[in-house]
C-alpha cells in the first residue's frame, strides 16, 4: 500500500468530513433531518470551479485565485439555503425533509441540463487544487468552529430546539431564527467540500451529487453519532476508509449501511461515541454523568430498601 | 398596585367549540393567583394564549400595561412571562445543570461571530451565565445532582428543575401549570414554601394552575375558578370554597351524586 | 386540440400511478404522522415480486398480482415492526423514525442490487400494447386497466374507512392516537392494518409501473414525485394525494409535451416550491394544531 493511495483516501476523508461536520450541525445537534445535502455540496462546486476555472478551457470560467472559489461556493450554497429555510423551516418537520428531498433531485435536474458546465457529460479541466494539507487545514478550521459555535448558548440553544422545541420557544428560543442559522451553516460547509471537492476530481459531473450522496453523508454522521463532532471526524475516517478496504463486499456495503442505520436508532441513536465528545473536557463531562446517574441509582434502591420518601 | 397581568374578554373557539369563553381576571403585582376547575375547563389554554403558543379568537392581554396578543411565545418570555408545563417538558437528554445554563441565554448578547472566535465579550458573558446558573442551581437545591442527566431525576425533582428553569429567564410573571401533580403531601408542602419563597426572593408574580385544593387554599391569595370555558367565580379562597357554583361543579348537585 | 386530449389522457394515465403510490403514503402520514420514506422501496419490491410471480412461477396475471400485493402487504408490515415499532415505544422523537425509514429504504434498494442484480427487468407482455381507439385519440389499454384498477382499489379503501368500524377507528385514530388509545381502542393492531393497507397499494402500484416501463432497483426514487404530489394534494388527505397526483402527472405531461421533456422532471419540484410558499397545506390539507 503506498502513500499516494492512502492520502488519496484521507483527501476525500477530509473533504466528506466537511460536509459532515456541516449536516451535523443541522442533523445532530438542531435535529433537522436533510435528504438534499449533495445539493449544496454541487452549488458549491459548480460556482467554485466556475470562479476558478480558466477562460481558455470553459468560456465564462474567470480563472481566479482558489480562495476566491471556496468563498464563492460557501456563499452560493449559502444563498440558496436562506431561500429553502425561508419556505420549509416555519412548517413542520415534513415539509422540510420532502423539500431537502425535492432541491437534493431538483439541483441535479437543474444542472444536467446546463450547458455551460458540460450539462450530464460533465465539467473537465478545473485546475487541481486540492492539497492535503489545504483540506487539513479546512478541517480543522472546521472542527474548530463548529465546537466553538456548539459551546456557545446559540449552539445550546438548537440543542435546545432538537429537544424539545416548544419549551425552547417558551425559553424565549427564537426557534425558527435558530433552525435557519443551522441550516445556512451547514449549507456553507457543504458548498465548502463541494469546492475542495471539484478541485480535487479535477471533473464535475451532476451525477456525483446524487440522493446516494446526500444519504452517504447523513449515515456518517449517525454512525459517529448524533451530537458528537469527534464522532462525525471518526465517522467521516472511517466510513470513507472502510468502502476501500471492503472493495470486495462493496456491493453489500449499502445493504450494512441501511441495515447498521435501522440498528443505531432502535438500539444506540447516540452511535459510536454516545454522545460523547473525545476530548479532555467530554471525557470529563461523560464521567462526572456517569458518577452522577450511578449515584441517583444506589439513593433510588436505599430508598426503596429503607425509607420512602423521594423529594 | 398595578395589575401584572390584564386578561379581559378573553376567547378562544376551535371550530365551534369554545375552548375559553369570555373570561377575564387580573394578577396583581407581586401576588400568586390559583387558577382552578374541573379538566377540561380550559385552564392550560388560557396560559397557551397568554404565552403566545395559541392565537386568542377575541380578547385582550396585557402585560405590564402593554398588550402581548400576536407576540410569538419567544418574545413573550423574553418580556418576562414564562411557564412550566403540565407535562413536563425539560430537555431530557441534557444535564440539570445544561437545563438551566441554556434558559439563562437571554442574560448573555455574544453573537455568533463572537462565539466563533472566542472573542472578550464572549469569554466575559459565558462565565457570568455560567455563575448564574450555578447560583440559580444552589438557591434551589439541585446542586448535588448538577450533573445528572434531567431524565433520570426523580419526578419531584424533575418538577423543580422545570420551574428552575423558567426563573433563569429573569420573568416577573411565572405560570406554573399542575406543579404539584403527582407529589405527595410531604413534597406538596415543601412545594407551597418553595413558590411563596421563590415569590418573595426574585420579587415576581405567580398565576398557579392546580388541583390540588390544599396548594390553591395555602398559597393563594386570590382565585378564579373555571368551568367549561367560562369564569365561574373568583375571590379569596373562604368565598370560593364557599361558592355553590364552585361547589356543583366540582361535585356536582345533590340530585345527580 | 386532438393532440391536447391525448397529452391529457396521457397525465391521467402516469396521474394514476402516482396516485396509488401517494395514497399509501398519505395513508399513513394521517394516522401516524410520519412520512414513511421507504414506501418506494416496497413499491420497488411490489414490481419485483409481480414481476418473479409472472417468469420463474409463470403465475396467471391475477395470481401474479395477487401474490405480489401480499408479499409488499406482509413487507410493509414487517418493515413498520423492524424499523418503526421500537421507536414508537421509546416515544422517541420525529427524527429518528425519519432516519430509520430512510435506513430501511437504502436496505431494501441495495438488498435487491446485491442479490438480483442492478439489471433492468421487462415485464412479459400480459395486456396487449394496441391501444383502443377513440376517435382521433388512442388510450393504452394497460393504462385503461391500471386506472380502473386504481379506481376500484381507491373506492374501497375509502369505503374500508368510512362505512365500517375498523376505518371508523382508524379515522378516530388519524385525529388523535393517543385519546384512542384511551378509550380502549387496540392502537397497535390499527397501526399494522394501516401499513398493512399502505403495502397493498404499494404491491399495485409497483406491478403496474413495472407493466408500464420497467423493473429496477431505484423504483423508490420516482416515489419522491409522489411525495410531491401527496403535499400538493394535502398531506394526511387521501383525496388530496388523488387530486394532487392526477394535476402532476398532467402538467407534466403537458411540460413534456409542449414546452421540453427535459424539464418534465423539474416541474414537480417548481410546484413543490409553489405549494410550500402560497399554500402549505396543500389543496384539500387539513391544518393540524400543537396541542402544549
Amino acid at each position: 500500500m503506498d502513500w499516494t493511495y492512502i492520502q488519496g483516501i484521507l483527501m476525500l476523508a477530509g473533504i466528506n468530513l466537511i460536509a459532515v461536520l456541516g449536516l451535523s450541525l443541522l442533523t445532530g445537534f438542531t435535529g433537522l433531518f436533510s435528504f438534499g445535502h449533495a445539493g449544496f455540496m454541487a452549488i458549491g462546486a459548480f460556482v467554485g470551479a466556475l470562479m476558478t476555472v480558466s477562460p481558455t478551457t470553459t468560456p465564462a470560467g474567470l480563472g481566479l485565485p482558489f480562495f476566491v472559489g471556496v468563498i464563492a461556493g460557501g456563499a452560493a450554497a449559502g444563498i440558496v439555503s436562506y431561500f429553502l429555510g425561508r419556505i420549509t423551516l416555519n412548517l413542520k418537520g415534513d415539509y422540510f425533509c420532502i423539500a431537502t428531498l425535492g432541491f437534493g433531485e431538483a439541483t441535479r435536474l437543474v444542472l444536467n441540463n446546463v450547458q455551460v458546465f458540460g450539462g450530464a457529460r460533465g465539467w473537465p479541466g478545473i485546475p487541481y487544487k486540492s492539497t492535503l494539507p489545504a483540506i487539513i487545514l479546512v478541517d480543522v478550521l472546521a472542527v474548530v468552529f463548529l465546537a466553538n459555535l456548539v459551546k456557545s448558548r446559540h449552539g445550546r440553544n438548537m440543542i435546545a430546539v432538537r429537544e424539545e422545541e416548544l419549551a425552547a420557544q417558551i425559553s424565549g428560543i427564537n426557534v425558527f431564527r435558530y433552525k435557519m442559522i443551522a441550516l445556512i451553516v451547514s449549507a456553507v460547509y457543504a458548498g465548502v467540500a463541494g469546492v475542495f471537492f471539484a478541485h480535487y476530481m479535477t471533473f464535475l459531473q451532476p451525477k456525483m451529487f446524487s440522493m446516494t450522496k446526500s444519504t452517504e453523508l447523513t449515515i456518517i454522521v449517525i454512525f459517529g453519532g448524533l451530537g458528537s463532532i469527534s464522532g462525525s471526524v471518526l465517522g467521516a475516517l472511517l466510513l470513507t476508509a472502510l468502502p476501500e478496504i471492503l472493495r470486495a463486499f462493496e456491493i453489500w456495503r449499502l445493504v450494512f449501511y441501511g441495515a447498521a442505520v435501522i440498528l443505531i436508532m432502535i438500539s444506540r441513536p447516540k452511535g459510536l461515541m454516545g454522545g460523547m465528545e473525545l476530548t479532555p473536557a467530554g471525557i470529563r463531562k461523560a464521567r462526572m454523568e456517569r458518577k452522577a446517574r450511578l449515584e441517583a441509582l444506589k439513593e433510588m434502591k436505599n430508598g426503596q430498601d429503607g425509607e420512602g420518601s423521594n423529594g | 398596585m398595578a395589575d401584572i397581568l390584564e386578561i379581559s374578554h378573553l376567547t378562544k373557539r376551535f371550530g365551534g367549540l369554545a375552548a375559553v369563553n369570555d373570561v377575564s381576571f387580573s394578577v396583581p403585582e407581586g401576588g400568586i393567583v390559583g387558577l382552578i376547575g374541573p379538566n377540561g375547563a380550559g385552564k392550560t389554554t388560557i396560559f397557551n394564549l397568554i404565552t403566545g403558543v395559541y392565537s386568542l379568537t377575541e380578547g385582550a392581554v396585557k402585560f405590564k400595561g402593554q398588550s402581548v396578543v400576536g407576540l410569538p411565545p419567544y418574545k413573550i418570555a423574553d418580556l418576562g412571562i414564562t411557564r412550566t408545563f403540565q407535562n413536563i417538558r425539560l430537555f431530557k437528554n441534557l444535564t440539570v445543570f445544561e437545563n438551566v445554563l441554556t434558559a439563562c441565554h437571554l442574560s448573555a448578547t455574544y453573537n455568533i461571530a463572537e462565539s466563533i472566535f472566542r472573542l472578550p465579550r464572549f469569554r466575559k458573558e459565558e462565565k457570568a451565565l455560567v455563575e448564574k446558573a450555578e447560583k440559580l442551581l444552589e438557591i434551589m437545591g439541585l446542586t448535588d445532582r448538577r450533573d445528572l442527566v434531567a431524565n433520570n431525576l426523580p419526578y419531584g425533582m424533575q418538577r423543580r428543575l422545570e420551574i428552575v428553569r423558567a426563573l433563569a429567564l429573569d420573568p416577573e410573571l411565572l405560570l406554573l401549570d399542575e406543579p404539584a401533580a403527582g407529589m405527595n403531601p410531604d413534597e406538596t408542602e415543601h412545594l407551597m414554601k418553595l413558590i411563596v419563597r421563590i415569590r418573595d426572593e426574585f420579587k415576581l408574580s405567580v398565576l398557579v394552575i392546580e388541583h390540588h385544593m390544599d396548594l390553591i387554599m395555602g398559597v393563594c391569595e386570590h382565585i378564579v375558578v373555571l368551568n367549561f370555558g367560562l369564569k365561574l367565580a373568583e375571590g379569596g379562597a373562604d368565598e370560593v370554597a364557599n361558592n355553590p357554583k364552585v361547589i356543583e361543579a366540582y361535585l356536582g348537585t345533590t340530585e345527580e351524586a | 386540440m386532438t393532440q391536447f386530449l391525448q397529452q391529457l389522457i396521457n397525465g391521467l394515465s402516469i396521474g394514476s400511478v402516482y396516485a396509488l403510490m401517494a395514497v399509501g403514503y398519505s395513508l399513513v402520514y394521517s394516522i401516524m404522522n410520519f412520512s414513511n420514506f421507504a414506501h418506494g422501496g416496497v413499491i420497488m419490491l411490489g414490481a419485483y415480486f409481480g414481476y418473479f410471480a409472472l417468469t420463474l412461477l409463470k403465475l396467471p396475471f391475477i395470481a401474479a398480482v395477487l401474490l405480489a400485493t401480499v408479499g409488499t402487504t406482509l413487507l410493509a408490515i414487517l418493515v413498520e415492526r423492524v424499523a418503526y415499532k421500537p421507536l414508537r415505544e421509546r416515544n422517541a422523537p420525529f427524527l429518528y423514525f425519519i432516519i430509520s425509514a430512510m435506513g430501511a429504504s437504502i436496505l431494501l434498494e441495495n438488498i435487491v442490487i446485491a442479490t438480483i442484480g442492478p439489471t433492468f427487468r421487462t415485464y412479459p407482455q400480459v395486456i396487449e400494447r394496441i391501444p383502443i381507439k377513440l376517435g382521433p385519440l388512442a388510450i393504452g389499454r394497460l393504462d385503461l386497466l391500471m386506472f380502473f384498477i386504481s379506481a376500484i382499489c381507491l373506492g374501497g379503501l375509502i369505503l374500508f374507512i368510512e362505512k365500517t368500524k375498523m376505518g371508523k377507528a382508524i379515522q378516530a385514530a388519524a385525529y388523535n392516537i393517543k385519546a384512542c388509545a384511551l378509550m380502549g381502542v387496540n392502537t397497535d393492531k390499527i397501526i399494522l392494518i394501516v401499513f398493512g393497507l399502505g403495502g397493498f397499494l404499494a404491491g399495485v402500484a409497483g406491478v403496474f409501473f413495472g407493466m408500464k416501463y420497467t423493473v429496477y432497483p431505484q423504483i423508490g426514487n420516482i416515489t419522491t414525485k409522489s411525495f410531491v404530489a401527496a403535499v400538493f394534494g394535502g398531506l394526511g388527505s387521501l383525496p388530496g394525494a388523488v387530486v394532487g397526483s392526477v394535476i402532476l402527472g398532467i402538467i407534466e405531461t403537458l411540460v413534456a409535451g409542449y414546452i421540453s421533456s427535459q424539464y418534465r422532471d423539474l416541474i414537480a419540484f417548481v410546484i413543490l416550491i409553489g405549494v410550500l410558499i402560497f399554500r402549505p397545506t396543500g389543496i384539500m390539507g387539513k391544518n393540524t394544531v400543537d396541542k402544549a
